[in-house]
């Protein structure tokens, strides 16, 4: 039952989210129409043809019926800027995302709440000072700073644009390296962001257990003290840390515009920029629809893996 | 080299402030010691000190010998291996001693694998009258009598020596407490263990352990056979204590004067409330009169609390009446409104009750403001802080909750109540966090309102020294039925239905004789 719950939750925001993603591209100011024309001549007839063509002609009801029975196809319309498919154009940006955001998640997690762990089971020592400072600095600096930094600290050591280069042999290993050159700057980048968010949630999570009977209950058994911290007082204290953690991957998808842009990763956060200077409103929409739909995925799971997690919680 | 456990001066200081003050006392095994304070007389501190679990904060003097050897030097391996296989520690695990997200018999097992000690979890589940497949429940799928026997289970897991029980019933029902006590007793003296137990309820001590100590600001105050210290008690502390413990039969702990028979003020009439498919409350009839005080007396689940919400109009009942002074209570609008400021309610921990953020004067005159009362606020809510007995009230109104005594607290949950001049207090077990010196001032004003005021009550309570201590009539409610009611003596004294009499007999019986 809950689990039914659950999932038409979910299905009810991702239709929102497509209904609104129609609707907000139609309230802003602007003709699409002129600003795909920038800086061209055009003729009035020309204009009304590409009207024809994107189907601006039509009334709004009958645009946002195709629309929306086209995403049910999984069609998205076409983008005015690459004159293709928006759907072929951010499938083919997916694979750069879900490599920096993938990376660089694993990464943040496994070192974010590591360092949250340490700092609250030691609370005031030295590592939880440097911890928590350096967890609030990287957490206010401005990402575009953060990566413009790191480009001008590490110099010619990593290359700092795009994904990989035009001269790498095609064999895969070269290839590959190539790649992972390219991935370091931007996902230390990201890391950086988010490991301290983390960091500082896992910190302020465990805190709070800290004083919890249970764990004078499991010290008085005799057990060591990282015995303690591992067994009893982490399981519980991770439970809202793994709920921000999703909540953060889907965000990220999209949230990951700054790196993408400063570091030129051809990612959906690159992408979003360039449709945004378009703009280019299907392709907007398309995005919307896509990264909106992957926070409400994620938070899915976190619900359902919370339901795991914690026997509290009755999912299914 | 003596077995069990000897405390030799044992000082304990936070910073400055002395919280434990040269504490002597001696538990060889098949000893059972009782020992008996109010919250912040240093008794917790006192267990926590025989394996070292007090906080780095605290310094430690004297000796706390376990088995001959001195806990405060050993290093942390011998400490390690000490804990739980030489004394172990029944928690208050009804609240939150055990982990959350752990199976219980993982919890159980745990300390028999590092210790190495051998049998197994479903032995011990039976030897705490568990049923073996409990050990894959969570602790949130236990009740708290089942919660406390996992603890006792875990407790016994190591064969330890010692067995330190903290409060092992606090926040149970007489009868569960009385079933959770017979098992701990029982294994005490089948395994022939010492039994250091640590309590504010001297009638649950008394009812278990040969020896009592009692302390007070840390010192202790008195020390001897159980039954002795309270049939006579030598410190005025320790009578204290014992008078917070009415002996229910005993005419010196009635403090209610004779009700004069009054008509009545609420009527309950076949009142029902569901929750979904469950009946908490099925076909209820009660009565209080002008002036009176009755006791709602039952288990948790047996529907009391349910039976109040629905008298203050906070539950809609699936059928039935609820008549107050002569009129049907409305269900919603102004109307409703303007009966819930005849009817207040009083809950169980002021602590929980008032907003920290709050000063006493917002907390009281909160009331005037939700009801829209105009007129001198100050006036009021000086006169209601007065009527609650705290006195000068300029000296209290602004303070916040956390610079008052759990007294003064419920004094200032009182006071919230009255300033809207109510006729009827409903009260959620209003003395049952308070401790025992101030739980008998806390009583005494209850009575005192009655009479000044004519304010009638219902109490609403598992405790029945408290029903015999102030009221007029017992009603005794048992899942979702009125089973008895009548006046005090005679459903306490002579109760006629089953389950009364278990009730009765449940309370642990203070001193010979009674």
């Amino acid at each position: 039952m809950r689990l039914a719950g659950r999932l038409g939750g979910a299905a009810l925001s991702l239709v929102m989210v497509a209904v609104l993603g129609f609707f907000l591209f139609r309230v802003v100011p602007g003709d699409p129409v002129v600003s795909m024309t920038r800086g061209r001549p055009t003729t009035a007839a020309t204009q009304e043809a590409l009207r024809a063509q994107f189907g601006l002609d039509r009334p709004v009801h009958e645009q946002f019926w195709s629309y929306f029975t086209g995403l049910l196809r999984g069609e998205l319309g076409t983008s005015f800027t690459f004159r293709r498919p928006v759907a072929d154009v951010i499938l083919e940006r997916l694979g750069p995302t879900l490599l920096l955001v993938g990376t660089s998640t694993l990464i943040a997690v496994g070192l974010g709440l590591w360092l949250g762990v340490r700092a609250a089971w030691r609370r005031n020592s030295a590592l939880d000072r440097v911890t928590t400072g350096v967890s609030l600095t990287l957490w206010a600096v401005p990402t575009f700073w953060l990566g413009m930094l790191l480009m001008m600290v590490t110099g010619d050591l990593f290359p700092s644009r795009g994904m990989r280069d035009t001269d790498t042999p095609p064999d895969f290993l070269s290839q590959a390296l190539d790649v992972g050159h390219h991935l370091v700057l931007p996902s230390v980048t990201l890391v950086a962001v988010v490991c301290a968010e983390y960091a500082l949630v896992m910190r302020s999570s465990l805190l709070e257990e800290l004083h919890a009977p249970y764990l004078t209950t499991a010290r008085a058994k005799g057990l060591r003290d990282d015995v303690v911290r591992r067994r009893h007082a982490v399981p519980n204290a991770v439970l809202p840390a793994i709920t921000l953690v999703f909540l953060r991957v889907g965000l990220v998808v999209s949230g990951a515009i700054t790196t993408e842009t400063v570091f030129s990763w051809p990612g959906l956060g690159l992408l979003f920029y360039d449709a945004l200077t378009g703009p280019d409103y299907f392709l907007l929409q398309g995005l919307l629809v896509v990264t909106a739909g992957a926070v409400v995925v994620m938070n899915l799971l976190a619900d359902l893996l919370h339901g795991v997690l914690d026997p509290r919680v009755k999912v299914v | 080299m003596s077995a069990g456990l000897q405390l030799n001066n044992l000082t304990v200081h936070y910073g400055h402030k002395r919280v434990v003050d040269d504490v002597t006392l001696a538990v060889a095994p098949g000893q059972t010691l009782g020992l008996a304070g109010e919250s912040g007389s240093g008794k917790s501190t006192v267990a926590m000190s025989v394996l070292r679990l007090l906080p780095g904060t605290a310094r430690v003097d004297g000796e706390v010998l376990l088995d001959g050897e001195d806990v405060r030097t050993m290093s942390w391996g011998r400490l390690r291996a000490v804990r739980w296989a030489s004394a172990s520690i029944v928690f208050q695990g009804a609240m939150h001693s055990l982990n959350p997200v752990r199976r219980v018999g993982e919890q159980i097992a745990e300390p028999m694998r590092l210790h190495g000690t051998e049998g197994s979890v479903a032995a011990l589940l039976e030897q705490v009258e568990l049923p073996r497949d409990k050990a894959r429940a969570y602790p949130h799928e236990l009740s708290g009598g089942q919660k406390q026997r996992v603890m006792i289970a875990m407790a016994l897991a190591c064969r330890p020596r010692l067995v330190i029980a903290d409060e092992p019933t606090t926040a149970l029902d007489v009868i569960v407490q009385a079933q959770v006590l017979a098992v701990l007793t029982r294994l005490v003296a089948e395994q022939d263990l010492g039994l250091l137990m640590i309590s504010h309820d001297l009638s649950v001590l008394a009812a278990t352990c040969d020896e009592l100590a009692v302390m007070h600001q840390g010192r202790l105050v008195e020390r001897g056979r159980a039954r002795q210290v309270v049939a006579d008690p030598r410190h005025p502390h320790t009578a204290a204590l014992t008078a917070a413990f009415p002996v229910i039969g005993d005419p010196a702990h009635r403090w209610a004067e004779p009700a004069v028979p009054a008509e009545p003020l609420l009527r309950v009439r076949d009142l029902t409330v569901d929750y979904g498919r469950t009946r908490a409350v099925d076909g209820v009839d009660l009565e209080v009169g002008r002036g009176e005080i009755v006791a709602l007396v039952g288990q948790s689940g047996s529907g009391k609390t349910t039976l109040a919400r629905a008298i203050m109009g906070l539950r809609r009942p699936s059928s039935g009446r609820v008549i107050f002074d002569g009129a049907e209570v409305p269900r919603s609008g102004r109307a409703l409104k303007a009966f819930r400021r005849q009817v207040q309610l009083v809950l169980q921990d002021p602590a929980s009750a008032l907003n920290p953020r709050h000063t006493v004067f917002d907390a009281v005159a909160e009331g005037l403001r939700v009801h829209g009362l105009r007129g001198d606020e100050e006036a009021l809510v000086t006169a209601a802080v007065e009527r609650a007995e705290l006195r000068p009230a300029n000296l209290y109104l602004e303070a916040l909750p956390h610079e008052l005594s759990g007294g003064q607290q419920q004094r200032v949950v009182i006071a919230g109540a009255l300033v809207l001049g109510p006729r009827l207090l409903v009260a959620d077990e209003p003395v049952a966090s308070l401790d025992a010196s101030v739980r008998g001032e806390v009583v005494a004003l209850l009575l005192r309102l009655r009479r000044e005021l004519g304010l009638a009550s219902l109490l609403i309570t598992h405790d029945l020294g408290l029903a015999w201590q102030i009221a007029d009539r017992v009603a005794v409610m048992h899942q979702g039925k009125i089973v008895e009611q009548g006046s005090v003596e005679q459903v306490l004294l002579t109760p006629s239905h089953d389950y009364t009499r278990a009730l009765v007999r449940a309370v642990p019986a203070l001193g010979p004789g009674v």
